[in-house]
């Protein structure tokens, strides 16, 4: 009996990490043969082989980047999600939701305006924004342990100081106000492989890292007091842990803009799916992430093709149903 | 183990522990009571190293305790704090193996040696068949049966527990002091633990030490210790300490 449930429990658990990589071949091959050109699977390969396929040439230069980006922005904001509920164990802790995103936003454009040619450096000064935003929302938030709730407060408060910052200054320079839109949105059209470069990089050494510490953020779920005992140094553990997730939110919302709710959605359904074991949970997110981020985009840009809604609002508006939807079905909230 | 001059404050205006010293016997069982805040938990937890002493230090094999590496002093002190957390979906036998991270490191790990213990810890707490189940589906003394299956895995000559038995019916709090008390006998584990019931301090403790007030008023075998007059002055409880053939020392509260 009991080893049958265990079966079965594996069984969901596999079946779950197969479904989910099907889906994103599937939502990968669809994304990149369908939109204002459209080319069949063939073709595709074929033309991306030879180079000889105008069709196909232009679909590598403006959809292969965004739909990468996409895919690995999807991960890094999924997984930043679940390492920032490990360090703060809250199932609210999400990179969009404390001001993390915003502040790697935030720091980014101040630079690249003041800085213009420092460009290159982009992912470095959103890490900083975002590092910051954290550090602002742990040390307001820290009174001798976490309280959840005063650090949810904090949090939206940073994320607010940080928006508002973003947009005073977009509007203070109206130039350029058709950036207005990436503050609070994203949109993933224009992207050019150069992006990809430091997403990809970036983005993986996040992940890699991620899976690395899983074993520390399985700890971190007990009290701090058991964890200690068990020989673990908690403080170190806490930091490393979010200086991963600070990395992973700040790249994917420099390189692909802001993104609210996908790492509070996905490590959710994620725990359902997979359990609460760090091992399955973070490498389960990273896919379903990048499943959830290139379908939105690639909903976003075929619905009402040739305009585009951005990726983020359409993530918002399937995601936000589909979390209610959950919270009422299951009565369990991180698996407490 | 020795508590030399503890001096412990949370908030630096009010000593919660003043000047305390003692000895913990190596192969006994010593219980700390005390009435509520009286700074049981606080001395305990810095036995354990949670909190640093403001003066003071504990020694153990001839060490201050606070220069011991952390993954090493858990592979010489385990604690079952009163309260404990997990994920819904954690398993009898993950949690145990929880047990065996101070013989982690990044890079190696013995996986055999590891597995045999987990077994070991898992036999010795009696939940070799509760295995896979997740804990919340476990009873009250099963739970905290699975908390010190972990602390057994990591293979230390001392276990030290925080009133183990608060939350459990009396029936589960035997089941738990039993288990202590073989543990002690079979294993040769010093333990250290924090009661709130005098009888079953008498009971299952080689030595008992009783503080009030953040000092350490008395300590001594459970004959010597538990008096009329010093469950008064401790507690403010008038009792009745009587001897019996089949229960041993034991005392009723007759009024305050």
């Amino acid at each position: 009996m009991v080893q049958e449930k265990r079966v079965s429990y594996m069984n969901k658990k596999a079946l779950s990490f197969i479904v989910v990589i099907v889906l994103l071949c599937i939502a990968t091959i669809y994304s990149a043969t369908s939109g204002s050109i459209q080319v069949s699977f063939t073709e595709l390969v074929n033309g991306l082989i030879s180079g000889t396929n105008n069709d196909v040439q232009v679909i590598k230069d403006l959809r292969l980047p965004r739909i990468i980006i996409a895919i690995f922005a999807g991960a890094a904001l999924s997984v930043s999600g679940v390492l920032l509920q490990s360090v703060m164990r809250n199932p609210l802790a999400e990179p969009g939701i404390i001001g993390v995103s915003s502040g790697a936003g935030f720091m980014t454009m101040l630079m690249v305006s003041i800085f213009p040619t420092l460009f290159f450096f982009t992912p470095l000064f959103a890490f900083l924004g975002g590092a910051l935003a954290f550090f602002l929302v742990y040390s307001f938030s820290w009174k001798s342990g976490l309280d959840p709730l005063r650090m949810i407060l904090i949090g939206v408060a940073i994320n607010a100081v940080f928006t508002s910052l973003s947009q005073t200054f977009h509007y203070r320079g109206s130039y350029t106000s058709s950036m207005v839109t990436e503050v609070t949105t994203s949109t993933l059209s224009m992207k050019k492989w150069a992006d990809v470069e430091i997403m990809v990089i970036y983005g993986s050494i996040g992940l890699i890292l991620a899976i690395l510490v899983y074993s520390w953020c399985n700890y971190l779920a007990l009290e701090d007091k058991t964890a200690k005992n068990l020989g673990l140094n908690v403080n170190v553990a806490r930091f490393v842990i979010s200086a991963i997730a600070v990395l992973l939110a700040s790249v994917a919302t420099a390189t692909a803009g802001l993104f609210v709710f996908v790492g509070l959605l996905v490590p959710h359904i994620g725990r359902i799916l997979v359990g609460t074991d760090h091992k399955w949970l973070i490498p389960f997110s990273s896919l379903l992430g990048a499943l959830l981020i290139l379908l939105s985009d690639t909903l976003g840009r075929t619905i009402i093709a040739p305009n585009e809604i951005p990726a983020s609002i359409i993530m918002a508006l399937i995601g936000g149903p589909f979390l209610i939807f959950l919270l009422r079905k299951s009565d369990r909230i991180y698996g407490n | 183990m020795e508590i030399n001059h503890i001096t412990y404050s949370y908030d630096h205006k009010v000593n919660h522990l003043d000047d305390v010293s003692g000895k913990i016997d190596v192969g006994k069982v010593t219980t700390i009571i005390g009435p509520n805040g009286c700074g049981k938990s606080t001395l305990l937890g810095i036995m354990a190293n949670n909190y640093v002493p403001l003066k003071g230090q504990i020694v153990m094999d001839g060490k201050s305790l606070i220069t011991v590496k952390s993954k090493e002093l858990a592979k010489k002190i385990s604690v079952v704090h009163q309260h404990n957390s997990a994920p819904a979906d954690m398993t009898v036998e993950r949690l145990t193996s929880y047990g065996r991270l101070p013989y982690k490191s990044m890079f190696s790990s013995n996986k055999t040696t590891d597995k045999e213990v987990v077994e070991w810890a898992m036999e010795q707490t009696n939940l070799i068949d509760k295995r896979n189940k997740p804990i919340n589906t476990l009873s009250g003394g099963e739970r905290q049966r699975v908390w010190i299956a972990m602390t057994l895995a990591q293979q230390t000559p001392f276990l030290f527990l925080d009133e183990p038995t608060t939350y459990l019916d009396i029936y589960y709090q035997y089941e738990i002091l039993e288990l202590v008390k073989r543990l002690n006998k079979d294993q040769g584990l010093t333990i250290v633990m924090v009661l709130h019931d005098i009888n079953q301090a008498i009971r299952y403790s080689d030595t008992i030490i009783v503080m009030k007030n953040g000092k350490i008023v008395t300590q001594g075998k459970p004959k010597e210790v538990i008096t009329k007059s010093i469950i008064k002055k401790i507690y403010g409880v008038d009792v009745s300490v009587k001897e019996d053939e089949q229960a041993g020392l034991f005392t009723i509260p007759i009024g305050i």
